[in-house]
């Protein structure tokens, strides 16, 4: 009657591979210890890639997330006018050349630029938005503000504010109404229900009823109107000067522009241009978990190539045993190759079943909340990456398997002579 | 494999008629083997044998006379530094790597003063090794061959289990056994009995030589054991580098003095 072993070889692993199969199992199944060991090399190899990459990758993702969440990915505006050189060289009246001085510029067909920026890939969200400076005022202390006049329910998808609220609301904002920022509230120690004055830097005035106050804890923000009252405002008609866009993939927004570009006359600004450093830094972080798991995988392949050394100079009698009885080279080459298989495959898929685990219980733990907005304050921000899980396994296999072809080579090249002496 | 060295029908037609008609399975021509290092050591000055079909052979001689290294030689586990060894009529000097492995399992067999039995596996998986090596696995007639083999040398209620479950003598009747598992034409045996007490040694020995007779294979045996040499069929004497072959007279006398 044919073993469990018998039958799984047989169903598994072609005729011609079945004594290298069969003796590569055993080794493994009677290694004991020494079996345990080396899954485990490779299994903390893997272990190590995915939390690293989790935890790297997941940084990554929430530093990009808190950086990009309130800032719209893609300015749509007019571009300003470049400043020439002088064509009349033979007589120049000046070598400076001088920025022109910032203008509002108006999109008068922002409905159309609107409607056509929604129709592209990767686009999430699109808001007409009038912009400025202007003063806010209660009684007699004007300060400072940066005005923003928009629909709030397509404005909150591309630079939330409803969820940065302390009080009061924002979508549903009515036409007397302003949400302000914290900082903004106690300059001018006013509160939700109070009415404050708005005067923009082209003179229009009006006041509004504060509807609710934000905090997001990056300094002073901007007062939010309507669409409708930030054009009467700047005093734009029905026109709007920015569009602000919001996609699905912030690293892929420099195609987004381009494309805008090219079907608008207008410029469209990524926002990758404003932070390009940090997009460096953002590389950086990826290179460093691409190098420590290099490092660790190589560390576990030196790990398994010296237990395999180690195996093979055990078995070098079994060795010899075997080519007298006309195993050849390249069989007991295979025997080795599939035992470091076989350690690869159980160690990573073992170190990717706990390396999944300590991500998951790890990513459980919360730091306590010192904002005070009561948000998920995760210890450690990390993300369970299949792709990056995928990968380790597949690279762990690979170097394990690396590893395994040196002992490999040396048993194979055995005199049994020598060996069985 | 066969080549120029090979032998004719008609000769082989001719060797077989000098020894009864039993064909010839290994023949050396001159075999020299010299173990080079420092100091060279000449072990084999040039030896010429033929053994047959149906054979039974002892060689004796003392430690280090080179009986071991003729073995490996005749087995193609080791290549001899001048003369010609034919193995079932190929010269194993033109046979690349693996047409050696190839001949080793089909024409040759081992036993080992050590049984060397994988303990990975069971008696009868080892029995079956050669079988697997050579095919990747038995089928029921190879199967039923080494049952009926493991049987007729009383392991029949061992199959299953593992070398470290059986006696000394169990293991070399096992390993006995996977010595004919591929039907080989030579069993080269390197004092087989060796590690046993004279009883099991003596069982060991009566089951070589039945399935000598039975199979017709030839059996080249080294021995210590004066008494398993007079059993053989021939005793070859290695002495300083050269062989001779005795009779069982002259060994006794040998033995006497």
């Amino acid at each position: 009657m044919k073993s469990f072993f018998n039958i799984f070889i047989s169903a598994l692993v072609p005729k011609k591979l079945r004594f290298e199969f069969q003796l590569a199992l055993r080794h493994l199944l009677s290694g004991g210890w020494q079996t345990i060991l080396t899954i485990s090399a490779v299994a903390a190899g893997v272990i190590i890639v995915i939390f690293i990459t989790s935890l790297i990758f997941g940084l990554q993702e929430m530093m990009s997330d808190l950086l990009t969440e309130s800032i719209p990915h893609v300015v749509v505006q007019v571009e300003d006018p470049k400043p020439k050189t002088l064509t009349n060289t033979e007589n120049p009246t000046s070598s400076r050349i001088e920025e022109q001085a910032s203008q509002l510029k108006f999109i008068d067909n922002w409905e159309q630029v609107v409607r056509t920026i929604r129709g592209l890939p990767n686009v999430r969200g699109v808001s007409p938005v009038v912009s400025g400076q202007g003063f806010a005022s209660k009684g007699a202390n004007p300060v400072g503000v940066s005005v923003v006049g928009a629909e709030p329910e397509l404005l909150d998808v591309i630079t939330p504010i409803t969820k940065d609220l302390t009080s009061g609301k924002y979508r549903g904002l009515g036409s007397d109404e302003i949400v302000i920022d914290a900082e903004l509230a106690k300059d001018l120690n006013t509160q939700v229900g109070e009415r404050i004055r708005l005067t923009s830097s082209s003179g229009q005035s009006d006041s509004f009823t504060i509807a609710g106050i934000y905090s997001r804890g990056q300094g002073r923000g901007s007062a939010y109107v309507t669409l409708r009252n930030g054009q009467s405002l700047f005093g734009f008609g029905t026109s709007v000067n920015v569009i602000y866009v919001k996609v699905y993939n912030i690293y892929d927004v420099e195609n987004l522009s381009n494309t805008i570009m090219a079907l608008t006359p207008y410029e469209a600004k990524p926002w990758t241009i404003d932070f390009s450093r940090f997009l460096v830094n953002m590389q950086m972080m990826g290179a460093s978990a691409y190098l420590i798991s290099i490092f660790s995988l190589i560390a576990s392949a030196f790990a398994i190539a010296s237990v395999l050394v180690v195996s093979v100079l055990q078995k070098s009698s079994q060795i010899g045993i075997l080519k007298s009885m006309g195993a050849r080279q390249r069989q007991i080459l295979t025997v080795f190759i599939f035992e470091g298989l076989g350690v690869a495959i159980m160690g990573s898929s073992l170190g990717a079943v706990i390396g999944m685990m300590i991500v998951h219980f790890i990513g459980l733990l919360e730091r306590p909340d010192s904002t005070g907005t009561g948000a998920s304050n995760a210890m450690f921000p990390v993300r369970i990456l299949p792709l990056y899980i995928g990968l380790a396994i597949l690279a762990a296999i690979i170097t394990t398997v690396i590893a395994a072809v040196l002992p490999a080579r040396q048993a194979a090249k055995l005199n049994p002579v020598d060996v069985m002496r | 494999m066969k080549n120029s060295e090979t032998i004719t029908v008609d000769e082989l037609a001719v060797e077989q008629n000098s020894n009864g008609g039993s064909p010839l399975v290994v023949e050396t021509r001159g075999l020299k083997k010299t173990y080079f290092g420092k100091i060279d050591v000449p072990v084999l000055h040039g030896l010429d044998i033929k053994i047959y079909a149906h054979e039974f052979v002892a060689i004796i001689g003392q430690s280090g006379s080179g009986k071991s290294t003729l073995l490996n030689i005749l087995g193609a586990l080791d290549v001899p530094t001048g003369g010609t060894v034919l193995i079932n009529g190929t010269d194993i000097s033109t046979l690349d790597e693996d047409e050696l492995a190839t001949l080793r399992s089909d024409d040759v067999g081992f036993i080992f003063q050590s049984h060397y039995l994988l303990n990975e596996f069971t008696c009868l998986e080892n029995a079956l090794m050669p079988v697997t090596i050579r095919h990747g696995e038995a089928d029921e007639e190879q199967t039923d061959r080494v049952l009926r083999l493991l049987e007729r040398v009383g392991l029949s209620d061992q199959i299953n289990k593992h070398p470290d479950e059986m006696s000394g003598g169990q293991n070399q009747r096992c390993a006995i056994v996977r010595s004919l598992a591929n039907s080989p034409k030579i069993i080269l045996a390197d004092e087989p009995t060796g590690n046993l007490d004279s009883r099991s040694g003596e069982e060991v020995f009566s089951m070589m030589r039945e399935m000598n007779r039975e199979s017709g294979v030839a059996f080249v045996m080294i021995t210590h054991d004066d008494r398993l040499a007079q059993a053989a069929d021939r005793i070859l004497l290695i002495e300083d580098g050269n062989i001779f072959e005795i009779s069982k007279e002259a060994h006794r006398e040998r033995v006497a003095k």
